[in-house]
């Protein structure tokens, strides 16, 4: 496929030529394809490149409209790379240890080269990363893109939302200071109200009766091991799924030819697809809405990353990562609060530990997962806000909104012994 | 297009028939797979509940009677008891939150959780708040050599005192 040169013979050129060539033999070995100057090139490039291979050849306009994905899982996907790498960096400093993790804390502060910077980026982008999945989560339901045939997509979404929300939560506990300590302290006895398996969940998951040692070095092994592995193989199936599923969810296309599109009509023509999901007759039958991912898509991609890692680095020079006192297992500060993306919860377990910790949030999950199962009708996708999607999208909107208010009040108005303040 | 697969269900029907040992194999085969799975997850939660920990002992000593003058009513941080002595009679409630696990502080009233705000009365009954359960009071024994010992694994029915 790719425009090859004569392959040099052997001996053609005396020894300094092969010098002279040797930067542009290294180059070619390396890179197959030149920098694209044609569409063939600009095809190649997904196929002979290992990290452009992810990409298709073509990609739909309305994929590349801002305003439509809002980059939001590129940028969800870019935040974990970030605190992979800041993450696997700490690792070099930290030891799960309650004697010891508290005082490496105050060492990246105080002795480690960029430690603080390390610290900050890292906590700043797990929370962006909550929010972002959430975010991308409301985006996709809001156009509608869990139907048909994407329905299981949304699912494994759902599935890494609730494991980047558990490493959200074991990564809480790392520093072992006072707010670790009681939030976890709180969050695991949630758990422990789960019926019948919750009380052998809670100790089996804390390796004890209480937050301690073993809960540590097991929150430690989940955060920086087991988890992100988990993760990075949903997220490898979410990937492979948008592409498996037909690309990212757009408007349905009127399939009759555009009036005057000036294609040449061809009889039929079967895509290679074809032959997978049934015969297809799209080349010459509608307008070409595509345009190629080089340097197209690329660009975009390229967009949201410097967008999301300038964020993160402007914050985490502006904001330092908070750290309280040390743990003190006798005196929980008061109020004791979660993670802000817990408090929702927090607050609706102050009225009752069973419904607010478990059964609302287990019956919120379990519609998240059901979602493009109940609704099987299949008109408007691809937009925003759908007129015909009024009732779906009244009702997503409104829980959503629930748990926002549910999230301001546990974050704003309880005060000490979780007693309504007023903050301002 | 009905005949295809007919006739080839047909085949397999035949193939079946005389090969019942293959068929046999196969469901054997599945089985094992599946009981293997089953096993894994089984072998796999014993491996991660500890048969030890390392906690402080549930069991432990607290001194002697006469450290806890009448009128005593003192929270015992580390070990998360609160130790009561009313005329010649010991007890020990936990001060561990029935809520979700915070501890509870000693208040006028009796205990007050700084987390969730539940409340309880100088029995630990719960007088306010989201706590579904009251206070656990624990075993107070004396050990032989006289000193005050408490048995968290055993709880004891609210108001049972150890007379001394």
């Amino acid at each position: 496929m790719t425009p090859t040169k004569e392959p040099p013979t052997p001996n053609s050129g005396t020894a300094l030529t092969t010098l002279r060539e040797l930067p542009q033999n290294v180059w070619n070995s390396i890179f197959r394809n030149p920098l694209p100057s044609t569409d063939l090139e600009r095809s190649s490039t997904s196929f002979t490149n290992f990290f452009l291979h992810i990409h298709p050849v073509k990609v739909n306009k309305n994929t590349l409209r801002p305003a439509y994905t809002m980059g939001l899982g590129l940028m969800a996907t870019f935040l974990f790379v970030i605190l992979v790498v800041t993450g696997v960096l700490l690792m070099f400093y930290y030891v799960p240890s309650t004697t010891q993790a508290y005082d490496r804390m105050l060492d990246l502060r105080g002795t480690v080269a960029f430690g603080i910077f390390l610290r900050n980026m890292h906590r700043w982008s797990a929370h962006a990363m909550v929010a972002i999945v959430f975010l991308h989560m409301c985006r996709v339901f809001f156009t509608g893109a869990y139907k048909r045939p994407r329905e299981f997509n949304w699912v494994l979404g759902v599935l890494l939302l609730l494991v980047t929300l558990f490493l959200s939560f074991t990564g809480y506990l790392l520093p072992w200071d006072q707010l670790a300590f009681w939030a976890i302290t709180v969050g695991t006895s949630i758990a422990g109200y789960a019926p019948v398996i919750g009380q052998q969940m809670k100790f089996v998951l804390l390796g004890d009766t209480t937050v301690g040692q073993e809960a540590l070095l097991r929150f430690y092994v989940l955060h920086v091991a087991v988890l992100p592995a988990v993760l990075v193989l949903l997220v490898a199936i979410h990937f492979w799924r948008i592409r498996k599923d037909g690309g990212l969810s757009r408007p349905a296309v009127p399939t009759a030819p555009a009036p005057d599109s000036g294609v040449v009509k061809l009889k039929k023509v079967y895509g290679l697809q074809g032959f997978v999901r049934g015969p297809f007759t799209k080349l010459g039958n509608v307008p070409d809405d595509s345009v190629y991912s080089w340097p197209n898509l690329l660009m975009a991609e390229l967009f949201v990353f410097v967008l999301t890692i300038s964020a993160i680095l402007v914050i985490s020079l502006l904001f330092n990562a908070p750290l309280e006192q040390p743990v003190n297992v006798m005196h929980p500060p008061n109020p004791a609060k979660a993670p802000w993306y817990f408090l929702g919860l927090q607050e609706m377990v102050s009225y009752s530990a069973f419904w607010g910790g478990i059964g609302i949030p287990g019956l919120m999950v379990a519609m998240l997962f059901l979602v493009p199962y109940i609704d099987r009708t299949t008109h408007g996708v691809g937009k925003w806000f759908a007129k015909e999607r009024l009732l779906a999208n009244t009702i997503f909107l409104a829980v959503v909104i629930v748990n926002v208010i549910f999230i301001a009040i546990g974050t704003f108005f309880r005060g000490p012994n979780w007693s309504l303040v007023w903050p301002f | 297009m009905m005949v295809a697969p007919k006739s080839h269900d047909k085949e397999a029907a035949i193939l079946d028939a005389q090969m019942p040992r293959r068929r046999l194999l196969a469901w054997l085969s599945g089985f094992g797979l599946f009981a293997s799975a089953l096993l894994a997850v089984v072998s796999d939660w014993l491996f991660f509940k500890p048969r030890v920990t390392y906690g402080p002992n549930a069991r432990f000593a607290i001194g002697k009677p006469e450290d806890f003058p009448p009128g005593t009513r003192i929270a015992r941080e580390v070990e998360r008891v609160c130790i009561v002595r009313e005329g010649n009679k010991i007890a020990a409630i936990s001060t561990t939150c029935t809520h979700l696990g915070c501890i509870v502080a000693i208040a006028d009233t009796g205990f007050a959780c700084p987390c969730h705000g539940s409340h309880y009365d100088q029995d630990g009954s719960v007088t306010g708040g989201p706590a579904p359960k009251p206070l656990p009071w624990f075993q107070v024994t004396l050990a032989p050599n006289g000193d005050v010992v408490i048995d968290k694994n055993a709880s004891v029915d609210p108001g049972t005192y150890l007379t001394v």
